[in-house]
Protein backbone atom coordinates (compact mmCIF):
# COMPACT_ATOMS: atom_id res chain seq x y z
CA UNK A 1 0.00 0.00 0.00
CA UNK A 2 2.82 2.76 0.85
CA UNK A 3 5.07 1.95 -2.05
CA UNK A 4 1.75 2.43 -4.48
CA UNK A 5 1.33 5.56 -2.25
CA UNK A 6 4.41 7.01 -2.85
CA UNK A 7 3.94 5.96 -6.52
CA UNK A 8 1.38 8.27 -7.02
CA UNK A 9 2.37 11.04 -5.10
CA UNK A 10 6.01 10.91 -7.64
CA UNK A 11 3.73 10.48 -10.62
CA UNK A 12 0.95 12.92 -9.71
CA UNK A 13 3.74 15.31 -8.47
CA UNK A 14 5.51 15.04 -11.74
CA UNK A 15 1.90 14.97 -14.23
CA UNK A 16 1.14 18.23 -12.71
CA UNK A 17 4.43 19.76 -13.02
CA UNK A 18 4.58 18.91 -16.16
CA UNK A 19 0.56 20.40 -17.37
CA UNK A 20 1.87 23.45 -14.95
CA UNK A 21 4.74 24.36 -17.31
CA UNK A 22 2.88 23.87 -20.18
CA UNK A 23 0.26 25.72 -19.74
CA UNK A 24 2.66 28.49 -18.75
CA UNK A 25 3.86 28.49 -21.71
CA UNK A 26 0.63 28.01 -24.40
CA UNK A 27 -2.11 29.25 -21.71
CA UNK A 28 -1.00 32.25 -20.06
CA UNK A 29 -0.62 34.27 -22.86
CA UNK A 30 -4.36 33.64 -23.69
CA UNK A 31 -5.51 34.14 -20.10
CA UNK A 32 -3.94 37.60 -20.56
CA UNK A 33 -5.21 38.40 -23.29
CA UNK A 34 -9.03 37.81 -21.42
CA UNK A 35 -8.23 39.68 -18.26
CA UNK A 36 -7.35 42.30 -20.32
CA UNK A 37 -10.39 42.21 -22.47
CA UNK A 38 -12.32 41.99 -19.18
CA UNK A 39 -10.88 44.97 -17.63
CA UNK A 40 -11.55 46.65 -21.00
CA UNK A 41 -15.20 45.89 -20.85
CA UNK A 42 -15.98 46.60 -17.32
CA UNK A 43 -14.32 50.03 -18.32
CA UNK A 44 -17.32 50.32 -21.51
CA UNK A 45 -19.43 49.60 -18.49
CA UNK A 46 -18.76 51.98 -15.93
CA UNK A 47 -17.25 55.10 -18.07
CA UNK A 48 -17.17 57.65 -15.64
CA UNK A 49 -14.39 56.53 -13.90
CA UNK A 50 -16.16 54.52 -11.36
CA UNK A 51 -14.07 52.37 -9.49
CA UNK A 52 -13.40 48.99 -11.48
CA UNK A 53 -14.83 46.70 -8.11
CA UNK A 54 -14.56 43.62 -10.19
CA UNK A 55 -10.97 42.72 -9.05
CA UNK A 56 -9.09 44.30 -6.40
CA UNK A 57 -6.10 42.66 -7.21
CA UNK A 58 -4.10 40.83 -4.37
CA UNK A 59 -1.65 39.21 -6.06
CA UNK A 60 0.14 40.44 -9.61
CA UNK A 61 -0.45 38.59 -12.43
CA UNK A 62 3.67 37.03 -12.77
CA UNK A 63 2.51 35.85 -9.15
CA UNK A 64 -0.50 34.11 -10.02
CA UNK A 65 1.86 32.47 -13.12
CA UNK A 66 3.88 31.01 -10.80
CA UNK A 67 0.51 30.13 -8.54
CA UNK A 68 -0.94 28.28 -11.51
CA UNK A 69 2.61 25.43 -11.54
CA UNK A 70 2.33 24.92 -7.89
CA UNK A 71 -2.07 24.73 -8.08
CA UNK A 72 -1.60 21.95 -10.20
CA UNK A 73 1.73 20.06 -8.31
CA UNK A 74 -0.09 20.51 -4.90
CA UNK A 75 -3.45 19.12 -7.28
CA UNK A 76 -1.51 16.74 -8.82
CA UNK A 77 -0.16 15.65 -5.52
CA UNK A 78 -3.86 14.94 -3.88
CA UNK A 79 -5.09 13.13 -6.97
CA UNK A 80 -1.78 10.94 -7.03
CA UNK A 81 -2.99 10.09 -3.66
CA UNK A 82 -6.69 9.67 -4.41
CA UNK A 83 -5.33 7.36 -7.18
CA UNK A 84 -3.33 5.16 -5.31
CA UNK A 85 -5.86 4.63 -2.72
CA UNK A 86 -8.62 3.96 -5.67
CA UNK A 87 -5.86 1.31 -7.32
CA UNK A 88 -4.96 -0.55 -4.41
CA UNK A 89 -9.09 -0.97 -3.46
CA UNK A 90 -9.78 -1.98 -7.23
CA UNK A 91 -6.73 -4.43 -7.16
CA UNK A 92 -7.04 -5.22 -3.78
CA UNK A 93 -7.74 -9.25 -4.62
CA UNK A 94 -4.85 -9.50 -6.84
CA UNK A 95 -1.82 -6.92 -6.39
CA UNK A 96 0.44 -8.70 -8.70
CA UNK A 97 -0.90 -8.28 -11.48
CA UNK A 98 1.59 -6.32 -14.54
CA UNK A 99 1.44 -2.74 -13.28
CA UNK A 100 1.85 -1.58 -16.38
CA UNK A 101 -1.24 -2.04 -18.59
CA UNK A 102 -3.12 -1.54 -15.08
CA UNK A 103 -1.39 1.71 -14.77
CA UNK A 104 -2.93 2.54 -18.77
CA UNK A 105 -6.32 1.53 -18.12
CA UNK A 106 -6.65 2.90 -14.78
CA UNK A 107 -5.35 6.37 -16.00
CA UNK A 108 -7.62 6.08 -18.93
CA UNK A 109 -10.58 6.11 -16.73
CA UNK A 110 -9.17 8.68 -13.87
CA UNK A 111 -8.96 10.62 -17.06
CA UNK A 112 -12.28 10.00 -18.05
CA UNK A 113 -14.35 10.59 -14.46
CA UNK A 114 -12.20 13.81 -13.71
CA UNK A 115 -11.26 15.26 -16.39
CA UNK A 116 -13.03 14.55 -20.06
CA UNK A 117 -16.44 13.76 -18.63
CA UNK A 118 -16.96 16.98 -16.24
CA UNK A 119 -15.00 19.03 -19.49
CA UNK A 120 -17.70 17.75 -21.95
CA UNK A 121 -20.59 19.03 -19.25
CA UNK A 122 -19.32 21.88 -18.11
CA UNK A 123 -16.60 23.23 -20.16
CA UNK A 124 -13.52 25.49 -19.23
CA UNK A 125 -13.93 29.27 -18.59
CA UNK A 126 -11.16 31.75 -19.20
CA UNK A 127 -10.88 34.38 -16.81
CA UNK A 128 -13.11 36.86 -16.90
CA UNK A 129 -15.78 34.53 -17.65
CA UNK A 130 -17.76 33.86 -14.36
CA UNK A 131 -20.37 35.72 -12.02
CA UNK A 132 -19.26 35.82 -8.51
CA UNK A 133 -22.33 35.10 -7.60
CA UNK A 134 -23.29 32.32 -9.21
CA UNK A 135 -20.21 30.53 -8.22
CA UNK A 136 -21.35 28.33 -5.69
CA UNK A 137 -24.05 26.92 -7.87
CA UNK A 138 -21.43 25.92 -10.45
CA UNK A 139 -19.06 24.51 -7.42
CA UNK A 140 -21.93 22.34 -6.55
CA UNK A 141 -22.85 21.20 -10.63
CA UNK A 142 -19.16 20.98 -11.29
CA UNK A 143 -18.15 18.28 -8.16
CA UNK A 144 -21.63 16.33 -9.16
CA UNK A 145 -20.37 16.25 -12.28
CA UNK A 146 -17.06 14.58 -10.72
CA UNK A 147 -18.44 12.44 -8.41
CA UNK A 148 -21.48 11.01 -11.46
CA UNK A 149 -17.79 10.25 -13.42
CA UNK A 150 -15.82 9.04 -10.64
CA UNK A 151 -19.01 6.67 -9.64
CA UNK A 152 -19.44 5.97 -13.53
CA UNK A 153 -15.87 4.60 -14.19
CA UNK A 154 -16.74 2.38 -11.35
CA UNK A 155 -19.83 1.06 -12.69
CA UNK A 156 -17.75 0.00 -16.33
CA UNK A 157 -15.58 -1.53 -14.40
CA UNK A 158 -17.96 -3.49 -12.60
CA UNK A 159 -19.93 -4.23 -15.82
CA UNK A 160 -16.34 -5.59 -17.32
CA UNK A 161 -15.82 -7.62 -14.00
CA UNK A 162 -19.04 -9.33 -13.71
CA UNK A 163 -18.86 -10.33 -17.51
CA UNK A 164 -15.93 -11.93 -17.06
CA UNK A 165 -18.06 -15.01 -18.54
CA UNK A 166 -18.66 -13.46 -22.06
CA UNK A 167 -16.91 -13.20 -24.70
CA UNK A 168 -13.89 -10.06 -24.86
CA UNK A 169 -15.60 -8.16 -27.14
CA UNK A 170 -19.11 -8.09 -25.72
CA UNK A 171 -17.41 -7.05 -22.56
CA UNK A 172 -15.90 -3.99 -23.85
CA UNK A 173 -18.64 -3.64 -26.12
CA UNK A 174 -20.66 -3.22 -22.81
CA UNK A 175 -18.26 -1.09 -20.80
CA UNK A 176 -17.86 1.29 -23.22
CA UNK A 177 -22.36 1.53 -23.44
CA UNK A 178 -22.09 2.20 -19.73
CA UNK A 179 -19.21 4.58 -20.66
CA UNK A 180 -21.54 6.55 -22.98
CA UNK A 181 -24.77 6.24 -20.45
CA UNK A 182 -22.67 7.87 -17.82
CA UNK A 183 -21.77 10.88 -20.29
CA UNK A 184 -25.22 10.95 -21.35
CA UNK A 185 -26.06 11.05 -17.59
CA UNK A 186 -24.13 14.30 -16.83
CA UNK A 187 -27.10 16.03 -18.82
CA UNK A 188 -28.96 15.19 -16.27
CA UNK A 189 -27.37 18.12 -14.23
CA UNK A 190 -28.78 21.84 -14.66
CA UNK A 191 -27.08 24.31 -17.43
CA UNK A 192 -24.32 26.22 -16.53
CA UNK A 193 -26.22 29.60 -16.37
CA UNK A 194 -23.01 32.10 -16.90
CA UNK A 195 -22.78 34.11 -20.50
CA UNK A 196 -20.04 33.97 -21.76
CA UNK A 197 -19.14 37.61 -23.34
CA UNK A 198 -15.39 36.18 -24.97
CA UNK A 199 -14.48 35.78 -28.86
CA UNK A 200 -15.60 32.52 -30.12
CA UNK A 201 -11.71 31.85 -30.87
CA UNK A 202 -10.35 32.60 -27.79
CA UNK A 203 -12.92 30.62 -26.02
CA UNK A 204 -11.97 27.53 -28.07
CA UNK A 205 -8.49 28.04 -28.15
CA UNK A 206 -8.98 28.03 -24.00
CA UNK A 207 -10.79 24.40 -23.45
CA UNK A 208 -8.60 22.91 -26.25
CA UNK A 209 -4.77 23.99 -24.10
CA UNK A 210 -7.19 23.28 -21.11
CA UNK A 211 -8.41 20.14 -21.99
CA UNK A 212 -4.63 18.96 -23.58
CA UNK A 213 -3.06 20.13 -20.19
CA UNK A 214 -5.02 17.63 -18.59
CA UNK A 215 -4.70 15.03 -21.48
CA UNK A 216 -0.83 15.57 -20.81
CA UNK A 217 -1.06 15.41 -16.84
CA UNK A 218 -2.37 12.14 -17.17
CA UNK A 219 -0.11 10.76 -20.06
CA UNK A 220 2.77 11.79 -17.38
CA UNK A 221 1.27 10.02 -14.70
CA UNK A 222 0.15 6.97 -16.61
CA UNK A 223 3.65 6.93 -18.14
CA UNK A 224 5.27 7.59 -14.13
CA UNK A 225 2.93 5.41 -12.29
CA UNK A 226 3.10 2.59 -14.19
CA UNK A 227 7.12 2.69 -15.04
CA UNK A 228 7.68 2.86 -11.14
CA UNK A 229 5.43 -0.23 -10.84
CA UNK A 230 7.42 -1.73 -13.26
CA UNK A 231 10.82 -1.25 -11.81
CA UNK A 232 9.30 -2.15 -8.52
CA UNK A 233 8.86 -5.53 -9.48
CA UNK A 234 12.57 -5.86 -11.94
CA UNK A 235 14.00 -4.74 -7.85
CA UNK A 236 11.87 -7.10 -5.99
CA UNK A 237 12.59 -10.19 -8.14
CA UNK A 238 16.63 -9.95 -7.55
CA UNK A 239 15.86 -10.21 -3.91
CA UNK A 240 13.10 -13.22 -3.80
CA UNK A 241 15.42 -15.20 -6.07
CA UNK A 242 18.87 -13.92 -3.68
CA UNK A 243 16.27 -15.54 -0.60
CA UNK A 244 15.20 -18.46 -2.66
CA UNK A 245 19.15 -19.32 -3.47
CA UNK A 246 18.66 -18.49 -6.95
CA UNK A 247 20.61 -15.61 -7.08
CA UNK A 248 24.19 -17.47 -7.63
CA UNK A 249 22.88 -19.30 -10.11
CA UNK A 250 21.16 -15.90 -12.51
CA UNK A 251 23.31 -14.33 -15.19
CA UNK A 252 25.31 -11.32 -13.96
CA UNK A 253 23.72 -8.16 -15.81
CA UNK B 1 11.95 -33.02 19.35
CA UNK B 2 10.75 -33.81 15.69
CA UNK B 3 7.16 -33.25 17.04
CA UNK B 4 8.07 -30.20 18.71
CA UNK B 5 8.78 -28.55 15.51
CA UNK B 6 5.65 -28.39 13.83
CA UNK B 7 3.73 -26.96 16.54
CA UNK B 8 6.43 -24.26 16.75
CA UNK B 9 6.71 -23.00 13.16
CA UNK B 10 2.36 -23.01 13.19
CA UNK B 11 2.83 -20.56 16.31
CA UNK B 12 5.52 -18.42 14.85
CA UNK B 13 2.96 -18.07 11.39
CA UNK B 14 0.41 -17.60 13.55
CA UNK B 15 2.35 -14.39 15.54
CA UNK B 16 4.04 -13.35 11.52
CA UNK B 17 0.18 -13.54 10.21
CA UNK B 18 -0.63 -11.21 12.75
CA UNK B 19 2.17 -9.18 12.59
CA UNK B 20 1.29 -8.50 8.86
CA UNK B 21 -2.62 -7.91 9.05
CA UNK B 22 -1.72 -5.26 12.02
CA UNK B 23 1.29 -3.67 9.16
CA UNK B 24 -1.58 -4.15 6.75
CA UNK B 25 -4.30 -1.94 9.02
CA UNK B 26 -1.44 0.57 9.56
CA UNK B 27 -0.83 1.01 6.41
CA UNK B 28 -4.52 1.55 5.34
CA UNK B 29 -4.72 3.88 8.09
CA UNK B 30 -1.71 5.68 6.60
CA UNK B 31 -3.79 5.66 3.00
CA UNK B 32 -7.05 6.76 5.06
CA UNK B 33 -5.48 10.25 6.28
CA UNK B 34 -3.40 10.89 3.28
CA UNK B 35 -6.54 10.99 1.29
CA UNK B 36 -8.32 13.31 4.02
CA UNK B 37 -5.36 15.41 3.59
CA UNK B 38 -5.14 15.13 -0.07
CA UNK B 39 -9.40 16.06 -0.30
CA UNK B 40 -8.49 19.22 2.27
CA UNK B 41 -5.89 20.26 -0.79
CA UNK B 42 -7.75 19.68 -3.79
CA UNK B 43 -10.83 21.89 -1.63
CA UNK B 44 -8.23 24.90 -0.95
CA UNK B 45 -6.88 24.63 -4.68
CA UNK B 46 -10.36 24.14 -6.57
CA UNK B 47 -13.25 25.24 -4.41
CA UNK B 48 -12.06 27.70 -1.61
CA UNK B 49 -13.61 31.06 -2.17
CA UNK B 50 -12.25 32.76 0.96
CA UNK B 51 -14.29 29.94 3.55
CA UNK B 52 -11.41 27.73 4.09
CA UNK B 53 -9.86 29.40 7.01
CA UNK B 54 -11.00 32.80 7.78
CA UNK B 55 -7.14 34.24 7.76
CA UNK B 56 -6.63 33.82 4.06
CA UNK B 57 -9.77 35.88 3.10
CA UNK B 58 -9.45 35.44 -0.67
CA UNK B 59 -5.47 34.61 -1.09
CA UNK B 60 -5.99 30.72 -1.28
CA UNK B 61 -8.53 31.53 -4.48
CA UNK B 62 -6.67 34.34 -6.06
CA UNK B 63 -2.93 32.21 -6.28
CA UNK B 64 -5.04 29.56 -7.69
CA UNK B 65 -6.85 31.04 -9.75
CA UNK B 66 -5.02 30.22 -13.18
CA UNK B 67 -4.79 26.96 -12.27
CA UNK B 68 -8.68 26.58 -11.33
CA UNK B 69 -9.64 27.98 -14.52
CA UNK B 70 -7.77 26.16 -16.89
CA UNK B 71 -8.30 22.75 -15.07
CA UNK B 72 -11.93 23.84 -15.57
CA UNK B 73 -13.10 24.66 -11.87
CA UNK B 74 -15.73 27.15 -11.50
CA UNK B 75 -14.22 30.57 -10.65
CA UNK B 76 -15.77 34.15 -10.10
Amino acid sequence: MLPLLGRGMVAGALGGLAAGLFSLLLAEPLMDKAIRAEEARSHEHEPAGGAVQHHEELFSRSTQHAGLVIALVVAGLAIGVLFAVAYALVHRRDPRGNPWPRALAFCAAAFCAVSLFPALRYPAAPPGVGDAGTVGDRQEMWLGSVVLGVLGMFLVWQVYVRLAARPVPVRQCAAAVTAVAVLALLWALPDNPDPVPVSATLLWDFRMLSLASHVLMWAVFAGVFGGLGLRALRTKAPVTAAATGYASAAPVR
Amino acid sequence: MSTATPAHSSAQSGTAAIQSATIETRDWLIAAAAAIVALIALYAVFMDNGSLISATGDYLHEFAHDGRHLFGAPCH
